[in-house]
């Protein structure tokens, strides 16, 4: 019987000490990204997590890009040009396009993309797609027609898929159903055989017919994206050399990862925010009709410090803003006038609840509504799917307790969080949003319609309804950008998200390992998962050694654990000697 | 497993949730598109529809398709059952037998020290959370000794075949395994412990002893025979729940297999692959009873003759 457990106990520390496989094949330059989402899909039509956006933002392409920062930019087609009415584009293809298994790349692809989408409705492109028509002229030149005005073109940010692969997948159900596991893209890197093969870890390699490569030679020949179910875990992954970059680092882990010598730590700002909402009366449900005060919702706009909640939930590594981002491109965001800001400020909340009449008669440490009833009791839900919401409700209890407010916490999943919101059965929660690139996504969540759908302010103004339906149609940039800011300003000044926070996404990468990263939007965006992910084509082996070597063994506590081991041992061998005597 | 199957399909929708706001927040997706989504979901009928059809498709041993990857959910479940089965199995088999000897040794020299310290060790393993246990020692063994590797089930990437392939993937399943086995090593010592105890005081033994026997002769062929039957129902048990507790530990280890997809399927949530899973891991359960209750007839004549 002992003999067997000792043999299991020596197989098993022999293939624990055996020397960890590695993917660095002697020739293959290997990038290792770690993120801690998975991969439902690798389908493009449908498919909505960050992770997947990764895979195809390298694996396809789409007639145009963004460039680092964010201006549409040329990818398969290499020019264009508009109609006098602007609702008529020419793209003309870039000469010999080839998909990644050798086939043209032609008009037709992006023909058969265009239209079988918005018949199909594809998820992911009918917002695009629904009001073009495309024809291909010639191999090389289609011509794009749109029945609206549209200020979004000449952009044509949607991927083009092989129409070889896909057209034989059928009807919505086939193409839906489609696991997109063929590797043929026409981007930088595609899919390897098997690279999805447990779910875990996304293998692409350089695709050798990509149109960039022309004149040089890639700097990465695989890329594997592994999937941490733990943040911790990916960050220990990361210092210990086991990948040599990763994204969604959590705040708490910035200053040791700064420490290190290797690394390189990356804050980057792409529009994300994280807002305290409250509820503007507009759904079925009501809140409590304090709120319904805009009095009320400035002097708790007030009340909060945000410089604590972004030292306390982010380390510092947040920035307060006025109002949620339209866009991760910062010129849709408006100044806000100082004198309008909610800049933190106690007497300045309890004051404007004084004049409006809000007081605590009865000295209970709450006030009541102007008549002397009804205590203003609020419910702030929080959402459990949300690492720091319950920490912002206890901060938030806090600061609303400051100015005689009282906040009951209630929790609940984001989906009960989110139909929550879209009755009215609230009166404030957390929650965030990240933006795209045009601006109307966004801004369109909070008109009149979207009440009981994306309008989790449930707020409304006719005037931010009228300038929404202009910028819709205005193709002058700037006008459009004026219209939106005054929408934003209406917004703001309507104190319905009472805090916003710009909140980062934190990357680090192992800066003895590549270097080439680029930022995006630049200077400011991260370096990876950003829109377009313009990184990994540029990226180069760091100096001349490459890779990275794993394995800061410590050796002096090896050497204790084994004295240890060896003691215990001794000491039990001669206790089992001594109580069997005893036994005898 | 009518009961579960009823279940399992009326727990997940107590709470009042859309599954598809989640997968729609912050997308830009036209309305239309979302409501034909939901109706080729089937959510758009009323409640009572939902059940006729998941009860008849389940008959049929269709488990549906899964609102998140669009495959069919017996399909994923099949695909992460061997990294299950492989964690579980051999986290297990650690626990069974280090579990055992442990409680064998600390019951028959009971009131010793080393009894003391066998209970007491494996009264703290019982007690600690899987993944804070999981954390600890990988943080001892890939971080400070960079002996392990970090999570998944084999090197990302790595194109190693055969031999190769195996010892890679061995180096992973260490980690999970051994802590998936610590986890449940200290229910194995107490239980085998206490029933080696109540065994010791049976008259049987005296008798033994009585003859002359030697100490070992007597434990080996007297008392143990006896006091493992209890630890062989704890074990065809624990590999029921097994297969659904590796949850925490499967997170930390990024380890591909039913307790992630669980912890996946619940944020969505992803109705008919928590169905799906709940059923298997149900079925598990009561295949795993019926396998003790079997066995234990086996190794126990006194059953038998019931």
């Amino acid at each position: 019987m002992r003999r067997i457990g000792l043999l299991i106990a020596v197989g098993l520390l022999a293939v624990a000490l055996a020397p960890v496989a590695s993917a660095q094949d002697d020739d293959k330059v290997v990038l290792r990204v770690g993120n801690e989402q998975d991969w439902e899909t690798l389908n493009p039509t449908w498919g909505y997590l960050v992770a997947e956006w990764e895979v195809w933002n390298q694996q396809y392409e789409g007639l145009t890009t963004l460039d680092e920062n964010l201006d549409t930019a040329p990818a398969l087609a290499e020019s264009w040009e508009g109609s006098d009415d602007g609702l008529t584009w020419t793209y003309t293809l870039r000469d010999d396009l080839m998909w990644s298994d050798g086939e043209p790349l032609t008009s037709e692809d992006v023909v058969w993309t265009i239209q079988t989408a918005t018949e199909q409705e594809w998820e992911n492109y009918v917002y695009f797609t629904q009001y073009l028509t495309a024809e291909a002229i010639d191999e090389k030149t289609v011509q794009i027609t749109s029945s609206i005005p549209s200020p979004q073109l000449p952009d044509m940010g949607f991927i083009i898929l092989p129409k070889h692969i896909w057209e034989p997948l059928g009807d919505a159900e086939g193409v839906g159903a489609y696991e997109a596991l063929d590797g043929v893209g026409s981007g930088p890197y595609v899919l390897a055989p098997d690279g999805f093969r447990d779910q875990q870890s996304v293998t692409m390699v350089a695709n050798p017919n990509w149109w960039g490569w022309e004149g040089r030679e890639p700097g990465v020949d695989e890329i594997v994206f592994r999937h941490f179910g733990n943040a911790d875990a990916m960050v220990a992954a990361l210092e210990a050399g086991e990948i040599d970059a990763a994204h969604s680092i959590p705040a708490s882990a910035v200053e040791g990862l700064e420490d290190h010598p290797d690394l390189e730590v990356v804050i980057g700002y792409q529009g994300t925010i994280e807002e305290i909402a409250v509820n503007g009366g507009l759904a079925e449900n009501q809140p409590h009709p304090a709120l319904l005060d805009i009095e009320v919702r400035k002097a708790m706009a007030y009340a909060i410090d945000s410089e604590a909640m972004i030292a306390d939930l982010w380390y510092g590594h947040a920035i307060e803003r006025d109002t949620f981002n339209p866009s991760a491109d910062a010129k849709w965001t408006p100044e806000i006038p100082e004198e309008s800001r909610f800049t933190y400020d106690l007497d300045r909340a309890n004051q404007i609840l004084d004049d409006a009449g809000y007081l605590d008669t009865d000295g209970d440490g709450v006030r009541e509504m102007p008549d002397g009833t009804n205590p203003i009791a609020i419910r702030h839900l929080v959402n459990t799917n949300d690492s720091l919401a319950g920490q912002v409700g206890e901060l938030f209890s806090g600061w609303m307790d400051a100015i005689g407010i009282d906040v009951e916490l209630v929790t609940m999943d984001s989906d009960q969080l989110g139909a929550a919101i879209a009755i009215g059965d609230y009166d404030t929660f957390y929650w965030g949003w990240t933006p795209g690139v045009d601006p109307d996504g966004m801004v369109s969540s909070f008109i009149t319609d979207e009440i009981g759908g994306w309008n989790d302010a449930n707020w409304a103004d006719p005037r931010f309804d009228e300038l929404y339906a202009q910028q819709i149609e205005e193709l002058d940039e700037d006008d459009r950008v004026e219209m939106i800011h005054e929408m934003m300003t209406l917004f703001h000044d309507a104190a319905v998200y009472i805090a916003v926070n710009e909140t980062p996404e934190i990357q680090a990468y192992r800066a003895d390992a590549f270097e080439g990263w680029t930022r995006q939007p630049a200077e400011t965006g991260p370096i990876m998962y950003n829109a377009s992910g313009p990184s990994y084509a540029l990226l180069a082996v760091a100096g001349e050694g490459g890779g990275s070597d794993s394995g800061s063994t410590n050796w002096a506590l090896i050497a204790g654990i084994g004295a240890a081991v060896v003691v215990a041992g001794v000491a039990v061998g001669l206790r089992q000697r001594r109580t069997a005597d005893e036994r005898e | 497993m009518l009961f579960v199957l009823c279940v399992n399909f009326f727990l997940f929708r107590i709470v009042d949730t859309d599954p598809l706001a989640n997968m729609f927040r912050g997308r830009n997706v036209p309305r239309e598109v979302i409501e034909n989504l939901r109706t080729s979901f089937g959510l758009d009928k009323p409640i009572g529809t939902q059940f006729v059809y998941y009860l008849r498709e389940t008959f049929s041993l269709n488990l549906g398709i899964s609102y998140r990857s669009r495959q069919p959910v017996w399909d994923e479940i099949v695909s992460r059952v061997p990294a299950t089965l492989a964690l579980v199995g051999s986290s297990a088999v650690f626990a069974g037998v280090f579990g055992t000897l442990g409680g064998i040794v600390a019951g028959w020299r009971r009131n010793t020290w080393k009894d003391h310290s066998i209970t007491s060790s494996s009264m703290i393993l019982y007690s600690v959370p899987e993944f804070w246990l999981g954390m600890l020692l990988l943080l001892v063994f890939s971080v400070v000794l960079g002996w392990t590797p970090i999570g998944g089930m084999v090197t990302a990437g790595s194109d190693a075949q055969g031999l190769a392939r195996l010892a890679d993937y061995l180096q992973h399943l260490f980690l999970p395994g051994l802590t998936l086995g610590l986890a449940y090593l200290g229910e194995y010592v107490l239980v085998t412990r206490s029933s080696l105890l109540e065994v010791m005081n049976e008259d049987y033994l005296t008798v033994a002893r009585a003859k002359g026997l030697r100490d070992a002769r007597v434990r080996q062929h007297h008392a143990l025979p006896n006091a493992l039957l209890p630890v062989v129902t704890l074990a065809a048990i624990n590999v029921g729940y097994v297969l659904s507790g590796a949850i925490a530990v499967e997170a930390v280890f990024s380890w591909p297999g039913l307790g992630e997809a669980t912890a996946n399927a619940v944020q969505g949530p992803d109705f008919p692959m928590l169905q799906g899973l709940f059923l298997v891991f149900s079925a598990s359960v009561i295949f795993f009873n019926l396998v003790a209750d079997v066995l234990y007839a086996y190794l126990d004549p006194r059953v038998e003759t019931l």
